[in-house]
């Protein structure tokens, strides 16, 4: 086993944009032992800027430059950001499980600065989930023995899971919604139209896209981002956005946010500002926390 | 305690209950399910005496399964005299399942 994931982390935080860098180095100062998720451009929003003029002390830098500039802070306080996708949370009570494909890490405190993901959920997306309605097709696969499954497909990998559903259901529809090959097993039907609405009684049973309808058990809508509330099952979310208070703190005890993530503006410096409070906070709450034992 | 519960066994466990009955379904191929089996024995813990659990392998159980259209696991449901009166589909943290319970009791 890594050791990485013998070990409990005080906190990790997920997103390495500009919210999530500056909790990092707030809580390094701080002395506490972080892991810190993300890319190594750390955010492409901020990459590809081409001109930035409100933060302040740079007045027309490129993000590329700003993005240096964080790279930098970071060597210099010795943080490295861990280049992987966090899967999924778990609030376990005493601590939170971070899932990275086949791997487990821990940590008691955790900060979500994970900016905004565009893309409305489809009509009757959130009415049926669990009725039906599905984000994991490989997991709830076995569910579906025999039957009819849709997967509405937003990247190569949703491919795999296709696949993997094929040879158990009995039918599957593929909708693909990005271009390229399809690499799709001969028993798949591909569906080239756009999803409408989901609908059905107690349960899905019907797929309506713009010229056809599927009759269908299960649909499963792979896309590349995951709802905050997806990525924490339990979060308090209010219109796609991370519900927080003043402190930064959301419903879940340990838990914060910041940045894009939890609201407009979509701003760089409102980011930093709350990834610093976010980090203050989770710093009390630790202490706290260790008083208590 | 939560007691293993099979197809043949479900409807019998249910009925006979006059306390509200907790019914996980799981697999063990479930990466959430495992992380909820833990949270789910805490609470059969704590609700000794007032609440009954159970779990159900939906691999091996496809006739209760399916009865209940279980289309994604972790499933929580709740049993009031016999029939289902709430119903929780994936993860959640030990207080939403407390919230979930409390207003059955
Ligand atoms: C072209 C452009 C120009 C802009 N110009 C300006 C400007 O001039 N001034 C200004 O103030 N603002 C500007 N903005 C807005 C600004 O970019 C955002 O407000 C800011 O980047 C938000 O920071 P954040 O840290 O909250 O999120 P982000 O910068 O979006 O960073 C989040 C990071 O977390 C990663 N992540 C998400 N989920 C996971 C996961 N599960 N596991 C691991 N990593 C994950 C993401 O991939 C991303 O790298 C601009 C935006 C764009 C797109």
């Amino acid at each position: 086993m890594d050791d990485k994931m013998s070990e409990r982390y005080d906190l990790a935080i997920v997103g390495s944009g500009p919210a999530g860098v500056t909790a990092a180095i707030n809580a390094k100062i701080r002395n506490k032992k972080i892991i810190i998720f993300g890319y190594e451009n750390l955010s492409n929003k901020l990459y590809l800027a081409p001109k930035i003029n409100n933060y302040v002390g740079f007045y027309g830098i490129s993000g590329k430059d700003l993005t240096e500039k964080f790279k930098e802070h970071l060597a210099e306080m010795d943080i490295q950001v861990t280049y992987e996708r966090v899967d999924s949370i778990y609030a376990m009570g005493e601590y939170y499980a971070l899932m990275v494909n086949d791997k487990t890490y821990e940590a008691s405190s955790l900060i979500l600065a994970t900016g905004v993901s565009f893309g409305k959920p489809f009509k009757g997306e959130s009415e049926f989930l669990g009725r039906g309605v599905g984000y994991c097709a490989t997991c709830d696969a076995p569910l579906y023995k025999n039957k009819t499954v849709t997967i509405i497909g937003y990247n190569k990998e949703s491919m795999e899971e296709a696949n993997y559903v094929s040879e158990l259901a009995s039918k599957v529809y593929f909708i693909p919604m990005f271009k390229g090959d399809y690499d799709l097993n001969e028993n798949i039907e591909i569906v080239n139209d756009r999803p409408v609405e989901i609908i059905g009684d107690n349960h899905v049973n019907k797929v309506i896209l713009k010229n056809v309808e599927l009759e269908t058990d299960g649909v499963f809508i792979l896309r590349d981002n995951i709802s905050p509330d997806q990525l924490v099952p339990g979060l308090l979310v209010e219109d796609g956005h991370i519900k927080v208070n003043r402190d930064m703190e959301t419903n879940l005890p340990g838990c914060y946010a910041a940045g894009d993530a939890t609201g407009r503006p979509y701003q760089y410096l409102k980011s930093m500002g709350e990834g610093q409070v976010a980090a203050l906070n989770s710093v009390s709450y630790l202490d706290r926390l260790s008083r208590q034992k | 305690m939560i007691k293993e519960v099979m197809d043949n066994t479900f409807n019998e466990e249910i009925s006979s209950s006059d306390a509200p009955v907790v019914v996980d379904f799981w697999a063990p191929w479930c990466g959430p399910c495992k992380m909820l089996g833990p949270v789910i024995e805490e609470l059969s813990n704590e609700y000794e005496g007032k609440v009954k659990f159970l779990k159900v392998n939906v691999d091996n159980n496809p006739v209760v399964s399916q009865m209940y259209r279980v289309s994604s696991i972790p499933t929580v449901m709740v049993f009031k005299n016999g029939s289902t009166a709430d119903t929780m589909v994936g993860f959640r943290p030990k207080n939403s399942l407390k919230e979930l319970i409390d207003k059955h009791i």
